[in-house]
Formats: structure tokens, sequence, C-alpha cells
């Protein structure tokens, strides 16, 4: 027996206070992983996805880069894959545009137009852009093409989600 | 455009634009020839969906036209015939029907529409980028067919 020995009062304070906290941390902890995880999800969407184009290989010729990623469809998960068309402008930056027309949504091309080459051209509408994606006036579409942000890494192309451009 | 609520919704808001519809057509059998149904249907699904991808601005892509493999040939014809005169009411220029099944190459005369034939590639035992790339070659000739037919009505 030790000197001051702890009374049935003292040990009950004791034991309540350790259990209460245990539970309220147990109520608590969930909270406030619901609270956090806005911020979580934003650095998600940030993603790069890597590609099979190697970054030394671009040229000023536009060429069509292919790549997958994961999209959550309610319960279905299905592989999707997305292009781009990928090419170096006269300054050597990377330009990735988004090959989805911005008039209602189909693939276009680059240079398919007879009639208008150096183009990126829309086979629904004939939809016109110049090659740094802006919108040919006069043509359907009321916006430049979007563009996706880019990495390098080991020197792959890594892409990002594709951004909106202003207004040309 | 797909067939889910915002894609007709699209569709609604822009149809002078959306001038084409794309009727995929299925045949089902339930006897022995069911995996090559199954199979078919796969192809079909495949392809319609990446053909939507690169024209979504000027198709709208129906649900599937299915009927029984040995349902009698002229019930098929009359009921898609029925398809097709509410598709053209709905002001729709251009119909196509994408199918793997043989018959139909010898009832489009009976339709206003086009019949695109494909024979089937089984694809159960590729890979997915392979997949893609066989798709991606077959649409290409299909676009050219569908650029084609537009131009011929300008």
């Amino acid at each position: 027996m030790s000197k001051d020995r702890v009374s049935r009062r003292q040990f009950l304070s004791y034991t309540l206070t350790g259990v209460g906290g245990f539970m309220a941390a147990g109520i608590l902890m969930p909270m406030v992983r619901f609270a956090v995880d806005p911020v979580l999800k934003a650095e998600a969407a940030g993603e790069f996805v890597a590609t099979k184009q190697k970054v030394a290989d671009l040229t000023n010729e536009p060429v069509r880069v292919d790549f997958t990623y994961k999209q959550k469809d309610a319960w279905y998960e299905s592989d999707v894959t997305e292009s781009a068309w990928v090419y170096k402008d006269d300054a050597g930056k990377i330009v990735a545009l988004s090959p989805v027309c911005k008039h209602l949504g189909c693939t276009v091309n680059w240079n398919s137009d007879k009639e208008h080459p150096e183009q990126f051209f829309c086979p629904c509408h004939y939809g016109r852009y110049t090659k740094d994606g802006t919108n040919v006036p006069g043509t359907p579409p009321l916006a430049p093409l979007d563009v996706y942000p880019f990495k390098e890494k080991d020197g792959y192309l890594y892409l990002g989600k594709a951004k909106p451009r202003k207004e040309a | 455009m797909k067939w889910i609520p915002q894609d007709v919704e699209t569709y609604s808001n822009a149809k002078e634009y959306v001038d084409t519809a794309v009727v995929p057509l299925y045949s089902v059998t339930v006897g022995g020839g069911i995996k090559q149904s199954a199979a078919a249907a796969e192809f079909i699904t495949l392809l319609t969906t990446y053909l939507e991808k690169q024209f979504t601005g000027r198709i709208l892509l129906f649900p599937p036209f299915t009927y029984l493999e040995n349902e009698q040939s002229e019930r098929v014809v009359t009921d898609l015939q029925n398809w097709e005169v509410n598709i053209f009411e709905a002001g729709f220029k251009h119909v196509f029907y994408i199918t793997s099944d043989l018959e139909w190459r010898g009832r489009e005369a009976q339709l206003e529409g086009s019949v695109i034939w494909l024979p089937s590639i089984p694809l159960e035992h590729m890979n997915d980028p392979q997949k893609l790339t066989m798709i991606d070659s077959q649409v290409k000739q299909l676009l050219t067919l569908f650029t084609q037919k537009w131009h011929e009505n300008e």
C-alpha cells in the first residue's frame, strides 16, 4: 500500500474522465474529418495524369496525345480516355489544347480541312480555331479551346484538368 | 449527344445544330448464339460511344433498337420504320443505323436512313489500349462516311 491512497471518489472521477474523453474523441474525430474533407478534395482535383508522350519528341506540329484516367459514374468506375493536341510554340513553350469544340462538344482535328490548312477544324458545324486555339470569328464556336495545364516528369508529359480561357 | 437528361436538354436548346440520329441495332439470341450476340452488342456499344464522342455536337445517340433474332423479318422492319417516322417528325434530317447483323443489308432498301453494317470484332481477348486503337480505326472510316453524307445535302 502506498501512502496516498486513491479514494473511491477520486478513482471514479478519473475513470469517468478517461472513458468520457474517449467517447468525446470518438464522436468528434469523424466530424472533424468531414469538415476537413473539402480541403483534401481540392488537392486531388489538381492531379496530373501521365501520358506516353515524350516531351523531347514534341515539335511545332500538333500531335494527338491520348491519356486515360479513372472516372466514377455513380457506382460504376470506368477508364476514360481523353485526348489533347500538343505542340511547341515558336518560343519553344509547350501548348496542350483540349480537342473539345466549344460550340457543342465535337472533337476537333488539326489540319483536316483542305480549304483552311494549319487550323483546328470541327467537322460538325465547320467551326475553326487557329493554331493557338483561338476561335475564328464567323464560325460557330464562341470561345477559344480549353487549355490543359501540364508538367514534365522524367521526360514524359503529364496533363492536368482542362481549363477554359477568357473569351477572345 | 447521349441519351441522358443533360445531353437531351442541350439537344432541345440546340435543335437546329443536331440533325443526325444514330440508332444502334442489336439482335438478341438466347439460344446457341448467345455469346456472339453479346459480343456484337459490346462491339456496337463501344463503337457508337466513341462515335458520339467525335460528333457530340451534331448527333443524338438513341438507345439501341433491340429485337429477337428469330423474330419475323417484316415485323422487325415495320417496328424500325415506325421509329424512323418518329425520328424524322422530330426534325432530324439524317438517320444512321449501326449494326453487325448481316440481315440488315437486305433490308436497307425498305428504310430511309442509312444502314452501316460492320462485322463484329471479338474484343474479349483485347486489353484496353488495343480496343481503343481498333475502335479508333473503325470510327475513322465512319467519320468520312458521315461527313460525306452531310456534304451531299448541303
